[in-house]
């Protein structure tokens, strides 16, 4: 297992390698420019090819490609064109609100999903299995957004509970921290939940039907056994594959949610970079992103072995 | 239950659920110590005004023309001069000043007792280098021509010397439609004019706070306790920038739906451009209250490349001036019609040169048949007209594809090409054909304040290179040099022969004025009103 793992790292590398020159291409050869972002639209081409010059933009797309892999390569990212800050220093400021909106949703997913789709499997065909299929599909296919606005309307304007918008870092205290959290967390759950719900329950309902349940529940083992003991173990691979595919989308999903609860996070700061062609901070985070992903799914292939054993490599 | 974890020869390691208690009790208190420690330092909340505003960029107020930017500069920064309420320069910065009796030796004294927010006094030489700064603008071009030394005499005193008599120096000084001319530290203004400002020093009311700044997400200014205020009540941009309250944070808050549920819900006190769909919810609560501070508005307008066919013949260029029909527009731009008028005269709405110099093309609901007619006359022969739509500007994106819309009905064949901004931004620099990537027309605005400055508004000129359109005209370009020579009554008559000309050969049109009141809670009073921009002082928070 061990070479295993060694060899997906290099495969890793390779992959952020093909990453790091396709986002650099594309975003050269995107239209915009972020000369004239940062002059205005009533700056004159003179201003505008000023600040070209200035930040270098003039130069061959080589010599460019050249300076930024050679700062990855030093761990440095380069700077962000707007800001003038480094970019790693950027990403890590959006760190903190991403990350905890993504732990938290998927501590909610996972919990909410998992739980309801062992119930529904429980009780497959009776009226709660109906209810939470019900819910399933219509969290699954409402907009992240219209739940967002929905939660603030009931729960920040009308009831004054929740606050509407913003971050405040867990260094502020774990109370504001949480209550700033908790709308964006079941915003952004919901369809995570519905999604982990439904796999969870037609996983659980096979294992369910297989003949060594029966002979379980023909030897007296208790419904909690059955269904954590027996059933949720050998269900839990495919669960397992959601959770970890969910994690990865989660950090794409995390961007609408940013912008409507206006967390400071890392999804905000790569739109307000594409929205102003600010090519260093994309490209740090796409590779960041994609490094991330592979990790996942390096994590997730690992976990498959621990969780059963037979599968080995 | 008690877990144990007893070890043979070591000290009993049980864990009671009291012991669980206490342990979570000074694990809590220690986590709320930075934040007790922050709220005695930190200004009251009450006493903090929160600013839902758009994204800074770009620091420096030499080389950005947005107006989030500006605002930045008016809160840190000091000005020589400034427009007061009716647009009248007022002295500002300067104390005493005086011109020679041939008009062509101005000279400046600073008021006593100004000083930057690090401790160092503002001495003339900073206004010497901060004025060079701003002659490498668009805005300070005309007085670079025109200034034959610019030097200061002491430490208080400096002179602008011209080649010959201005009447517009000191407008030009104060003007405030582009790029404001700040007084920066000598040292900071010395830059390099293609390396930005990057420090936040300047003798304003207001001082940066570095240590919170945020980029991308908020702006913290507390009071410059270094500021000395003029005596006179604020008037405008000029007058005693006196500061209210203890703080002010502007948070950028990208969704306006969420920005006036915070708004509503009390957690930020003023939403600078609020959505115009959005603004009868303002107005049924009993909280908030829609305020029209910058009264001109901004004028839409559209832009047209007159390098390629069509609207390289006028003709062309007044057909779509017959076909826009400013109402409709307007009305998809801002479906509040008291917020809406239409524009006629090249110098805006509300400026001193406003004029109705051959405005006969204007027609409610537009002409289409005479915009056929025109198309007819110039030759137009099925080329592709393509309209540039930004789609993340919604009033523009919304006037391209209505404009598409009745180029269409008229059988031209129009096409639109999205993007966002920032493409948009890029492509109108193109002077090809649009078959090789070019552009035909499209949509922008610019605030009505700065059409009664036609030196340094870069869209007024017909000099056809500085703005995108690239219309050469000599018999306009030869006005628009006299313009900073004569008096105001002079401005007044070279505005209506400008206009004369800017009609007939139409390197754009316009689409209308709208409003965009801004959206506070009740509770925030003390609001300066001003075209476009939004000063901090004076602000109180009850």
């Amino acid at each position: 297992m061990g070479a295993y793992i060694l060899l997906r790292l290099i495969s890793a590398i390779a992959v952020m390698a093909m990453v790091g020159g396709f986002v650099f291409l594309l975003l050269r050869l995107a239209s915009g420019d972020p000369a004239a972002m940062i002059a205005g639209p009533m700056a004159t081409q003179q201003t505008i090819d000023g600040i070209r010059e200035q930040l270098g933009l003039n130069q061959p797309l080589p010599v460019q490609f050249a300076h930024w892999a050679l700062g990855i390569l030093s761990g440095d990212l380069g700077d962000s064109i707007l800001a003038g800050l480094p970019v790693l220093k950027l990403i890590s400021q959006r760190l903190e609100p991403t990350v905890s909106l993504s732990i938290l949703t998927m501590i909610l997913s996972a919990a909410a999903g998992v739980s309801f789709g062992i119930f529904a499997a429980w009780r497959a065909g009776g009226l709660v299995d109906r209810m939470l299929t019900a819910f399933s599909a219509l969290g699954y296919s409402v907009p992240v957004f219209v739940v967002g606005y929905f939660l603030i309307y009931f729960f920040a304007i009308e009831t004054r509970w929740l606050p509407v918008q913003g971050y405040v870092s867990v260094h502020n205290g774990v109370g504001p921290w949480f209550s700033h959290l908790i709308l964006p967390t079941i915003a952004l759950g919901v369809p995570y939940i519905a999604f982990i719900a439904r796999i969870t329950r037609a996983s659980m309902l096979e294992v369910l039907s297989e003949d060594y349940m029966r002979t379980a529940a023909a030897k007296g083992a208790s419904t909690y056994a059955m269904l954590f003991h027996h059933a949720l173990k050998n269900a839990g691979a495919p669960i397992l594959t959601v959770l970890g595919i969910s994690f990865a989308y989660l950090i794409g999903g995390v961007v609408i949610t940013e912008t409507v609860f206006n967390i400071p996070g890392v999804g905000r700061l790569v739109v307000d970079a594409i929205n102003n062609r600010d090519y260093p901070v994309i490209q740090g985070v796409l590779i960041l992103v994609s490094g991330l992903y592979v990790l996942i799914n390096l994590a997730i292939d690992i976990a498959y072995t621990l969780v059963d054993p037979r599968i080995r490599y | 239950m008690r877990s144990a974890y007893s070890f043979e020869g070591k000290r009993d390691m049980t864990i009671s659920r009291r012991d669980l208690i206490k342990a979570g009790m000074v694990a809590g208190t220690a986590l709320s110590v930075p934040s007790i420690l922050r709220a005695q330092a930190a200004p009251s909340a009450a006493q903090t005004v929160r600013i839902a505003g758009g994204n800074i960029t770009n620091f420096d107020p030499y080389a950005t023309t947005t107006y989030v930017t500006v605002d930045h500069g008016l809160a840190i920064y000091d000005t020589l001069f400034a427009l007061d309420s009716k647009l009248a320069p007022q002295p500002q910065m300067v104390g005493k000043w005086g011109v020679s009796d041939d008009q062509k030796a101005y000279t400046f004294e600073l008021r006593d007792g100004l000083g930057f927010n690090d401790g160092s006094p503002v001495t003339a030489a900073d206004c010497v280098a901060s004025i060079r700064r701003w002659f490498q603008t668009a805005s300070g071009q005309l007085v670079k021509e025109r200034a034959k030394d610019v030097s200061k005499k002491d430490d208080k005193t400096f002179t602008i010397v011209l080649k010959e008599p201005m009447g517009l120096l000191i407008d030009q000084l104060a003007a405030s439609a582009n790029y404001l001319l700040f007084v920066m530290r000598e040292k900071d203004a010395d830059r390099p004019p293609t390396e930005p400002v990057t420090t936040h020093i300047g003798s304003g009311p207001f001082k940066f706070n570095e240590a919170l700044f945020r980029p991308g997400v908020s702006y913290v200014y507390d009071p410059n306790d270094k500021y000395v205020p003029r005596k006179e009540p604020p008037s405008g941009l000029s007058g005693g920038k006196i500061v209210r309250v203890e703080r002010v944070i502007k948070e950028v808050i990208s969704d306006a739906q969420t920005a006036l549920a915070a708004l509503q819900a009390g957690e930020i006190d003023l939403v600078s451009v609020p959505p115009a769909n959005l603004f009868p919810m303002i107005e049924s609560d009993p909280n908030l209250v829609l305020e029209d501070l910058h009264k001109s508005g901004d004028d839409y307008l559209l832009r047209m490349n007159c390098l390629q066919k069509p609207f390289d013949n006028v003709k062309a260029r007044q057909a779509i001036l017959h076909l826009v029909d400013q109402e409709a527009f307007l009305h998809i731009i801002n479906p509040n019609p008291k917020y809406n008028r239409p524009i006629t005269s090249l110098f805006g709405t509300n400026t001193p040169y406003t004029n109705d110099a051959n405005i006969g093309w204007y027609k409610k609901g537009g002409n289409p048949e005479r915009a056929r007619q025109l198309f007819k006359e110039a030759g137009y022969a099925g080329e592709k007209i393509v309209v540039l739509q930004p789609t993340d500007w919604l009033p523009g994106s919304n006037a391209a594809q209505f404009l598409a819309a009745e180029l269409k009905k008229i059988g031209i064949n129009a096409e639109l090409a999205p993007s966002d901004w920032a493409g948009l931004a890029a492509r109108r620099s193109k002077k090809d054909a649009v078959e090789a990537g070019g552009w035909s027309i499209y949509p922008s605005s610019a605030v009505d304040l700065s059409f009664g400055d036609p030196l340094s508004t870069a869209w007024m000129n017909m000099d056809g290179k500085s703005y995108y359109g690239w219309l050469k005209n000599d018999e306009y370009e030869a006005l628009r040099a006299k313009w900073a020579d004569g008096t105001p009554e002079e401005r007044k008559a070279l505005a209506r022969t400008m206009q004369q000309i800017w009609w007939d050969a139409v390197p754009s049109v316009f689409l209308g004025q709208s409003v965009t009141p801004i959206a506070r809670r009740k509770t925030l009073t003390g609001l300066v009103s001003f075209p476009a921009l939004l000063p901090m002082w004076n602000l109180q928070k009850s």
